[in-house]
């Protein structure tokens, strides 16, 4: 895994901690060598704290996301809670603030790193939505034959929505299911990721068809 | 007179009765004069008539008298109003002209009109019921008439009932009319309790509408005033405490997980070691629980917004409780399984945990968390084991840093503070009492959602009418 953290103490830290809970830790200090080492090492997965010397975490981020889909996790040193939507807006599938603890962080990681790698064996190989469709083993999605570039997140979303076809999901077992959370996670998780998985398969995202809201309920898949 | 009313009436009271009392006197002082007035003049008219009447029929008999026709015949000729009487004291004679009354005269009338000197006498007579007239008619002679006052009587008393009905009419009048300008005058008092007492309860946001009436402007704007630098300092105070909070959590974040490490080769440690690491590692813990409960307080005081949605309450209370508890403590009755509440999901979650989890850490453990409807509520309660919160202190363990009698593990109390906070913001009331099988019980009341969104801050209250 890559971490890029400006503060040296903080960022040596969690590398032993990371190290002892098994990880193999690169670390970049600024958001130009995160890039740079991003490019060289191709990590499984980023951990980028907001506040770098050079850049903003979220420019960071969205750079990463011009040609990658390695899950990130934003680290936010503020509570605000604009921060934490405009990095999940920026691209990340996850956040944490400060203070971490790694043990905590490597459950976070372990769940993004499972779903990534963990097609269920018992899924048809496709499924469809409409015009969309989704290759559950081969990771690719179409819209209308056209093919359309999700993150593993994004992806892992419209599997678990498209998996209950008609039936309202809600946030709390999205989060279970699609990040691993407990009970106690971020819903704006899920909403970013819906928003973001509406711009890149609706027709028109203001006005979905497909990836419909449940007000208060949650989220639901229609054809 | 330096007290008229008594202390304990209230002001609307107050003013209601001065405008009756008002009202009542200048009733009874119109009443009065009206009935002087109008009872003088119908009784002057009357005695006039009468008089005029009288030495009508004292000329008639004289002329009579003169031409020789017969007395007795001419006194009874003479026409009487009904019900009166004449008496003619003639040379001695006396005749009776009557009509149907036995009504006598006077005893002395007839000696007091022959020494009045030329002039008629009159007076009332049997109670008010007649009006007595005396015409003297020189040497010795005198002519006596009797008037009925009946009339007279009756419409005086219709004039004093009427008068009476009217004056009771307007003091109840005045009454209502002083409660209803009471009303109008305390209205922007009240506006102004309103607002004082929302802010006591934490809502800074309360303000009065200075542009409602021009005579309370200034008081609308100095309460203002008085609010705004409040929450200015309230909201200063709290981003102090999220900027002290903030810059701890890098440090912090460097000696937790330097702690993970060495907590990671413990076993490396020679044995006098281990023990100040595991007190280092507990006080760590709580430090840092505290920075996260700092945090979450300035977030609260420093009004980060957040959405109310529609929350189905059992689900997220089985999830977050059962959590925080490690196990299953959640009971929800049948009537409740479906309850909806407008609210914060994140809030409404921290409020369940903090509150199973200061159960568990100081109520000897969480006996039960249970979900209920009542009414337009709905209810969490919380029970405990442990030894119940005394209750000099059930308001006091809502407010920030307050921890129980001993020194117990862990907790700045900063939980139930956050709890409370979260439940107020969700129009809610949390208090705590002791739970029927002993230990404490906490309850949360949340409004059930009627439909609309519950705003986050109350609206602005207007001044005057």
């Amino acid at each position: 895994m890559l971490l890029i953290e400006d503060d040296p103490r903080v960022r040596r830290s969690l590398h032993l901690a990371l190290q002892d809970e098994g990880y193999e830790v690169g670390e970049a200090a600024s958001g130009a060598a995160g890039l740079h080492q991003l490019r060289a090492q191709a990590p499984d997965v980023v951990l980028l704290d907001l506040m770098l010397p050079d850049t903003d975490g979220f420019a960071v981020c969205r750079e990463v996301r011009r040609w990658t889909d390695v899950p990130v996790i934003i680290v936010s040193a503020r509570t605000d809670s604009h921060d934490v939507v405009a990095g999940l807006e920026a691209g990340a599938d996850d956040y944490v603030t400060k203070p971490l603890v790694a043990k905590e962080l490597s459950a976070r990681i372990r769940a993004l790193m499972r779903r990534a790698h963990q097609p269920q064996a018992t899924d048809p190989r496709t499924l469809d939505l409409g015009d969309i469709s989704v290759g559950v083993d081969s990771g690719v999605v179409t819209v209308g034959g056209v093919e359309v570039d999700l993150t593993r997140t994004e992806f892992r979303l419209l599997v678990e929505l498209c998996r209950n076809e008609g039936q309202v999901v809600s946030r709390e077992d999205l989060l279970e299911r699609v990040w691993g959370y407990g009970y106690l996670g971020d819903g704006r998780i899920v909403d970013v990721h819906v928003h973001r998985l509406r711009v890149k398969v609706e027709a028109d995202p203001a006005n979905p068809h497909h990836v419909v809201t449940a007000r208060g309920l949650g989220y639901r898949a229609v054809p | 007179m330096r007290r008229l009313l008594p202390r304990r009436l209230g002001l609307r009271d107050r003013v209601a009765l001065g405008f009756g009392l008002m009202s009542l006197v200048l009733a009874t002082v119109l009443a009065g004069a009206a009935w002087l007035l109008v009872s003088a003049y119908l009784t002057a008219q009357q005695e006039e008539a009468a008089l005029a009447q009288a030495t009508d029929h004292a000329l008639t008999i004289r002329a009579g008298v003169r031409a020789g026709q017969d007395v007795a015949t001419l006194v009874d000729r003479l026409h009487y109003p009904e019900d009166g009487a004449a008496l003619l004291v003639l040379d001695g004679e006396r005749y009776r002209g009557t009509t149907t009354t036995d009504a006598t005269f006077p005893q002395d009338l007839v000696r007091r009109t022959e020494s009045a000197g030329g002039a008629p006498v009159h007076e009332t007579s049997h109670g008010g019921t007649y009006l007595a007239v005396g015409i003297p008619m020189g040497e010795g002679d005198v002519f006596l008439e009797l008037f009925p006052r009946a009339d007279l009587v009756r419409t005086l008393r219709a004039l004093w009932l009427s008068l009476l009905v009217s004056a009771v009419a307007t003091t109840l009048l005045g009454m209502v009319a002083g409660r209803v300008v009471a009303r109008r005058l305390i209205r922007p008092v009240e506006e102004v309790t309103a607002a004082a007492a929302a802010i006591a309860q934490g809502d800074l946001d309360a303000r009065l509408d200075p542009g409602a009436d021009t005579d309370l402007a200034e008081l609308a704007a100095s309460f203002n005033q008085t609010a705004r630098s409040l929450q200015n300092r309230v909201r200063a105070d709290a981003r102090f405490a999220g900027d002290v909070s903030h810059e701890l959590r890098t440090p912090l974040t460097t000696m937790v997980n330097a702690m993970e490490s060495l907590k990671h080769r413990r076993r490396l440690l020679p044995a006098a070691a281990r023990e100040p690491l595991d007190l280092l590692d507990h006080e760590l813990e709580r430090f840092r629980q505290l920075v996260i409960d700092l945090l979450e307080i300035s977030r609260a005081d420093s009004g980060d917004e957040e959405v109310a949605e529609p929350v189905r309450v059992p689900d997220l209370v089985r999830r977050a409780a059962d959590a925080a508890a490690g196990r299953p403590v959640t009971f929800v009755e049948p009537d409740a399984e479906h309850l909806e509440v407008e609210a914060d999901r994140r809030r409404l979650a921290q409020v369940v945990t903090n509150l199973v989890t200061n159960a568990e850490l100081h109520g000897g453990g969480c006996t039960s968390v249970r979900v209920e409807a009542a009414g337009r509520d709905v209810l969490l309660v919380v029970d405990d084991a442990g030894p119940g919160v005394p209750v000099g202190s059930r308001q006091r363990i809502f407010e920030r840093f307050t921890r129980g009698p001993e020194r117990e593990e862990g907790g700045f109390g900063l939980g139930l503070a956050i709890a409370a906070r979260h439940v107020a913001w969700h129009r809610g009331t949390i208090s705590v009492a002791d739970a029927p099988e002993g230990g404490a019980r906490f309850v949360v009341r949340l409004p059930i959602s009627s439909g609309a969104v519950a705003p986050a801050t109350a609206p602005t209250t207007n001044v005057g009418a």
